[in-house]
């Protein structure tokens, strides 16, 4: 292709076109490409069959943020540390903290809608993404959403490649919703002793309380001992607002039970228990059916395995770490323990969601997540030669 | 399945309408057909005026199998449709012009509410006010109110992906929609989305809600539903300057402070309001009104309506007025609510404009709109969700006067210009439909718009559901290996 002079229309960062021409290259060679940020969750995905590299690490930075709109864009490569720092100035923050740390990019956050204990408040990446870019399979500069927090304008496409892994597009900047700091924030524990009746008793009795914590997460005993927290289960909850607020939180949890203060920090710990996991499974199930469910799980554990359950949107993450879980719950046969008494109490109700595997597990537990005949239109419209992560979502 | 056995039909040789008007008649009875022209008039415009479209036949079917039954007949014929809800769409999206309607208002069942999970399962046709009276005696609500839920439909909603003054703090149709079935326009049944949590894979859920009837019908949606919050409190700001408001609008944003909603009328639309039988109250004098409401927890609530309260004040507010009790509350709100009804009484035409700017340039860009509004020597009424820069401004004129036309439609073409080169969007929640069109080419690259196409054509590869919206026919590289002749079937 003979390279023209560059005339950049407003907001186009360089390396833009320097994705266009790998995808470009890549399409008329049909090499596949495996897209990747910083590499820090690379080998949650399936495994990918791809002969080169493209790297969006050093595609970073911010293009602008006018902290009175509360927006921000980035280039896909800032990782979510940076995002953290440029927002903070200005005591701003994207309440988005997937588990594993800050040190991912923004690009991959989204292309793989991680989302963390924040989500239950602040919603998921579908929810804070205003636009973004993206580059298909053909080399096409695509833009979908814009810039401004409310927009219904064409079909969306922001939404299309949120949690697509790449298979549709490399995206190179997004828009993001942000919110100020609150002026409290505030992390507590409680700690679950008793039996399981009381246990549950008491979940269901912070359900009903009135309380709308930013975040609210259950451990297994095993992730409470591995955060120093108790040798039991324990409730970690973070309370965030203005001090009146806060207060009033803190005062209608401790009617019911006793309530400690913990750092701040015990939620990065918390996400970063899983970086050494090989194996991560989120069920998700009706938050009700769930209290009841992720109580009995806490109590009758299985060893080396780590747990936590957002009992407001019903998400119980499991992790382990090297095979135990694999040999533990009986991954091969595609069914865990936990799936088994999720389903078997609600039939049908409950979805599982692997999101880490050794990669021969994969093929075995999922094969594909996009068979259905809309997906595979999709797919086939964005990336027609196959060469964007073929196989990280199944064929 | 109610489908009926089809009758033979030669090859290539089209049905006349009143054969497909027989065959729509075995599937939904008699009654639920029209196809006189006369009968027909009811279905020639939606909210949006100025725009008239006679539809060839219009089908309303009662049940969701017969919905699925009238699809699939559309589909063996080739025939293209127009869904359509309450037709309350402010953008054209439920105009047909020669082809079907199908209409889904008799799809009304509540299907299920989960009260201990908070969700409900509704069929398209339910209106938001009647979802919101039947869950609030379990003290939940379904958040997103278009300022027209005493009249439009989920399914309407999830097509447009509605907005409404509680977004601000609550989010728009897609944070509320966990689910939905979908009959594709080739007649396959879908599932998108999932009831229970986020599933992987595509999110095709998300890429149906705002799809305008385009790529199929929702034939019943999953909601999630809130805890009504334990208090709500209501202020009303006045000034004496537009621009005052304007600011204090972006300082409270910039506080950090999220309310339930933060809504702004101007002078003209206030004194509208007032002279209407909504009458709320507001001060006639007043240049601008903040309608600001706080919801929350008890004790955080009074914490951040004095902290609001001294933003308003510090930035120049005459009175801050906060509702002592429910009924003050209603009425506050119902001048709001209503102001696009009281605004039809100056004139038999309303344009309702809706367009969205970054929040730091309401100042300027209300400073813009009253400048186009002197310039072209009309009434501009702004109301609208000012916590989202969401901008309605709106004029009431006579269509049928081709000078008044002339110069209404140049001085909104020139406001919309200013909001796009303000970094904004052509539409925050009313929808592309036919009237946007035009603009979709000044927003979007011709690669994005192709994106658009394709996407489209996944769903609709034939592009006979709500055909010659949202994205110019032009705009679709693809456009022209589909069979043409097909869009327009002589019946
Ligand atoms: C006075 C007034 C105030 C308004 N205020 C607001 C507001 O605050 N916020 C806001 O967002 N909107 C507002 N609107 C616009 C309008 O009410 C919304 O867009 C509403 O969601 C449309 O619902 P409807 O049932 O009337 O849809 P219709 O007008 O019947 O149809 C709208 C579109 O949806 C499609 N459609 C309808 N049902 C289905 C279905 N089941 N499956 C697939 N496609 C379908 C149609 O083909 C069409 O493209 C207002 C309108 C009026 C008249």
């Amino acid at each position: 292709m003979a390279r023209r002079a560059r005339r950049p229309f407003a907001g186009e960062h360089v390396s833009t076109e320097a994705v266009v021409s790998a995808i470009k290259e890549s399409g008329s060679n049909r090499t596949p490409l495996r897209i990747a940020g910083r590499s820090t969750w690379l080998d949650a995905g399936r495994p990918v069959r791809a002969d080169k590299t493209l790297s969006l690490r050093d595609d970073s930075g911010v293009v602008s943020y006018v902290p009175g709109d509360l927006t921000l864009t980035v280039r896909a490569g800032t990782t979510l540390d940076e995002i953290g720092r440029v927002t903070g100035e200005h005591d701003q923050w994207l309440p988005l903290d997937p588990y594993g740390s800050n040190d991912g990019t923004i690009g991959a956050t989204i292309a793989t809608a991680s989302a963390g204990p924040l989500a239950s408040s602040f919603g998921f990446p579908r929810d804070l993404l205003l636009g973004l870019e993206f580059v298909n399979g053909r080399g096409d500069v695509v833009r979908g959403g814009g810039k401004v927090v409310k927009n219904v304008a064409g079909f969306d496409l922001s939404r299309l490649l949120t949690g697509s892994w790449g298979t549709l597009g490399v995206i190179t900047e997004v828009t993001l919703r942000l919110y100020a700091r609150p002026k409290v924030d505030r992390t507590f524990v409680v700690k679950l002793r008793g039996t399981e009746k009381q246990v549950t008793g008491l979940l269901r009795a912070f359900r009903g309380a009135p309380i709308a914590p930013f975040a609210m997460e259950l451990l297994n005993a095993t992730s409470a001992r591995a955060l120093s927290l108790d040798d039991n289960p324990v409730c970690l909850i973070r309370l965030g607002g203005n001090a009146a607020a806060v207060d009033a939180q803190i005062k209608a949890i401790a009617t019911v039970v006793k309530v400690d203060e913990v750092a701040d920090a015990m939620w990065s710990q918390l996400r970063n228990l899983e970086n050494g996991a090989d194996d991560t499974i989120r069920i998700a199930a009706l938050p009700v059916q769930f209290v009841a469910t992720s109580a009995a799980m806490l109590k009758d554990e299985m060893p080396g395995i780590f747990s936590y359950v957002n009992i407001h949107r019903g998400v119980m993450r499991i992790f382990t770490s090297p095979q135990a879980l694999t040999v533990a719950a009986g991954i091969p046969d595609g069914r865990t323990s936990v799936d088994l008494r999720v389903s078997s109490e609600n039939p049908g109700e409950g979805v599982v969601v692997y999101e880490k595997l050794p990669a021969e597990v994969w093929p075995i537990v999922s094969p594909t997540v996009i068979s259905d005949s809309l997906s595979q239109g999709i797919k086939k419209a964005y990336d027609p030669h196959g060469i964007l992560n073929p196989g990280i979502l199944g064929d | 399945m109610t489908q009926p056995t089809r009758a033979p039909t030669l090859a290539h040789t089209p049905p006349t309408r009143s054969a497909i008007a027989e065959r729509l008649a075995e599937i939904v009875g008699e009654r639920h057909v029209l196809s006189r022209p006369s009968e027909l008039l009811v279905y020639n415009s939606d909210g949006l005026p100025g725009y008239r479209r006679q539809p060839r036949l219009a089908v309303f079917p009662g049940t969701r199998e017969e919905t699925i039954a009238v699809v699939r007949l559309l589909a063996d014929e080739g025939l293209p449709f127009v869904p359509r809800g309450a037709g309350t769409g402010l953008s054209g999206g439920a105009l047909a012009d020669d082809i079907v309607v199908i209409g889904l208002h008799r799809l009304k069942k509540i299907i299920s509410l989960d009260v201990e999970n908070r969700r409900a399962t509704v069929e398209p046709g339910v209106v938001n006010l009647r979802l919101n009276k039947h869950v609030a005696p379990h003290s939940l609500l379904y958040a997103p109110d278009p300022s027209s839920e005493a009249a439009c439909t989920i399914g309407g909603n999830v097509a447009e992906n509605a907005g409404g003054p509680h977004c601000l703090k609550y989010g728009v149709t897609l944070n509320h929609v966990l689910a939905m079935t979908v009959v594709l326009p080739s007649g396959e049944v879908v599932e998108l989305g999932s009831k229970v949590g986020e599933r992987d894979g595509y999110d095709l859920r998300g890429a149906f809600i705002g799809s305008e009837g385009c790529f199929g019908l929702a034939l019943d949606i999953t909601v999630k539903l809130m805890v009504k919050p334990q208090t709500v409190r209501t202020l009303l700001a006045d000034f004496t300057s537009v621009d005052q408001a304007a600011h204090v609008t972006s300082a409270i944003i910039a506080s950090g402070i999220v309310p339930a909603a933060l809504e702004f009328m101007d002078g003209p639309t206030i004194r509208v309001v007032e002279d209407s039988i909504y009458a709320a109250g507001y001060p006639r004098d007043a240049e601008a009104i903040l309608l600001i409401e706080l919801d929350g927890l008890d004790a955080g609530v009074s914490a951040d309506l004095e902290a609001v309260r001294r933003i308003c004040l510090d930035g120049g507010a005459r009175n801050v007025k906060v509702a002592r009790d429910d009924a003050e509350r209603m009425k506050l709100w119902q001048g709001r609510k209503k102001a696009f009804g009281a605004m039809g009484r100056l004139a038999p035409h309303l344009i309702v404009q809706d367009a969205v700017i970054p929040r730091t340039r309401l100042p300027d860009i209300l400073a813009t709109i009253r400048a186009i509004s002197e310039k072209y020597g009309v009434v501009v009424c702004n109301v609208f969700h000012a916590g989202d820069g969401n901008l309605h401004p709106n004029i009431a004129y006579s269509a049928d006067d081709p000078a008044e036309s002339e110069r209404v439609h140049k001085a909104m073409t020139e406001i919309m210009r200013a909001c796009i080169d303000a970094g904004g969007s052509i539409t925050g929640e009313h929808g592309v439909g036919l009237d946007k069109m035009g603009y979709m080419e000044s927003i979007f690259s011709e690669s994005s718009l192709n994106a658009m196409c394709e996407l489209r054509a996944v769903f609709d590869p034939e592009r006979r559901s709500n055909p010659g919206k949202v994205v110019p026919v032009h705009a679709c590289k693809e456009w022209h290996a589909v069979p043409g002749g097909r869009l327009r079937v002589s019946m």
